[in-house]
């Protein structure tokens, strides 16, 4: 590399801003639209942190990755109100996750309750819709329901536990290109 | 074929011609939407179909068509095979 390459490249950091410390910058610099790049790179290595998670680990993954979701979920959810009824905190958590997450309270065309009971468990089904962990994992042409996933579901348990004080357990049931079924039990 | 989901807009088509009645989109379906009927698939249970459109992606005629689903945010594709193929197109 010639010396002039480097001034170069050099001379793209270089400006004649003086920042004082009232200037930090308190919206996101540059506008989100340009950083689609830099969403592209964090996908890219979120999911070979996870592949090599994975190897390492092997099944243990999915107990980091759940637990590191699950912290996250009481984090966000500690400062929201606290709700006893599961439909209403439902719409909480929905709030809670907007522009990650968006997801529906979903329940087969013969069950006349969101709210299902059956063989001893009651349970509601969520329908996820724009979800970055999907995002992430057909990014780099990766199964989905494996380790990343459970940080999604670490992640809706926290908040929930947060927001009701109960606990309660999500299980996968399907995963789809479009939208992924989950069950959300409820303990 | 087009079956509708009552209470909303969504509807199911599959192509009578290019279905080969492989069977999976019945498998593949968690909530039995699909049945084979004289090998061809037929939308039978739409009013559960929840969108996740695993059927496309694993029917290999490409026989399916839905109606009113809401499309999730795709930011998968990765931008610089983007450029590429619209440099070609």
């Amino acid at each position: 590399m010639t010396d002039g390459t480097i001034e170069k490249m050099k001379g793209a950091f270089s400006t004649d801003l003086v920042y004082r410390s009232e200037d930090v910058p308190l919206t996101c610099i540059p506008h989100p639209e340009e950083l689609e790049d830099t969403l592209h790179g964090l996908m890219k290595l979120n999911g070979l942190i996870i592949r090599s998670l994975e190897e390492v680990a092997g099944r243990g993954a999915n107990a980091v990755t759940y637990r590191a979701g699950r912290k996250y979920g009481h984090e966000v959810a500690k400062y929201f109100e606290k709700i006893e009824n599961i439909e209403e905190a439902l719409k909480e958590l929905s709030d809670i996750l907007r522009g990650q997450f968006t997801f529906e309270i979903w329940k087969p065309a013969d069950k006349t309750s969101y709210i299902i009971q059956e063989n001893g468990s009651t349970f509601i089904y969520l329908v996820f819709h724009d979800c970055i962990v999907r995002q992430t994992l057909r990014r780099n042409g990766q199964a989905q329901g494996g380790p990343l996933c459970q940080t999604l579901y670490g992640y809706v348990v926290g908040a929930i536990e947060e927001i009701t004080g109960k606990k309660a357990k999500l299980e996968i049931v399907h995963t789809g290109p479009n939208a992924c079924l989950k069950k959300l039990i409820i303990q | 074929m087009i079956s509708r989901r009552y209470g909303s807009v969504i509807e199911i088509r599959v192509d009578d011609n290019a279905c080969n009645g492989c069977g999976l989109c019945v498998k593949d379906c968690p909530m039995h939407v699909y049945e084979l009927r004289e090998s061809l698939s037929v939308p039978i249970h739409p009013e559960n179909c929840m969108g996740c459109l695993s059927c496309h992606e694993i029917c290999p005629a490409q026989a399916l068509e839905h109606k009113g689903i809401y499309p999730s945010r795709r930011h998968y594709i990765d931008i610089r095979v983007c450029e590429m193929l619209n440099r070609v197109i």
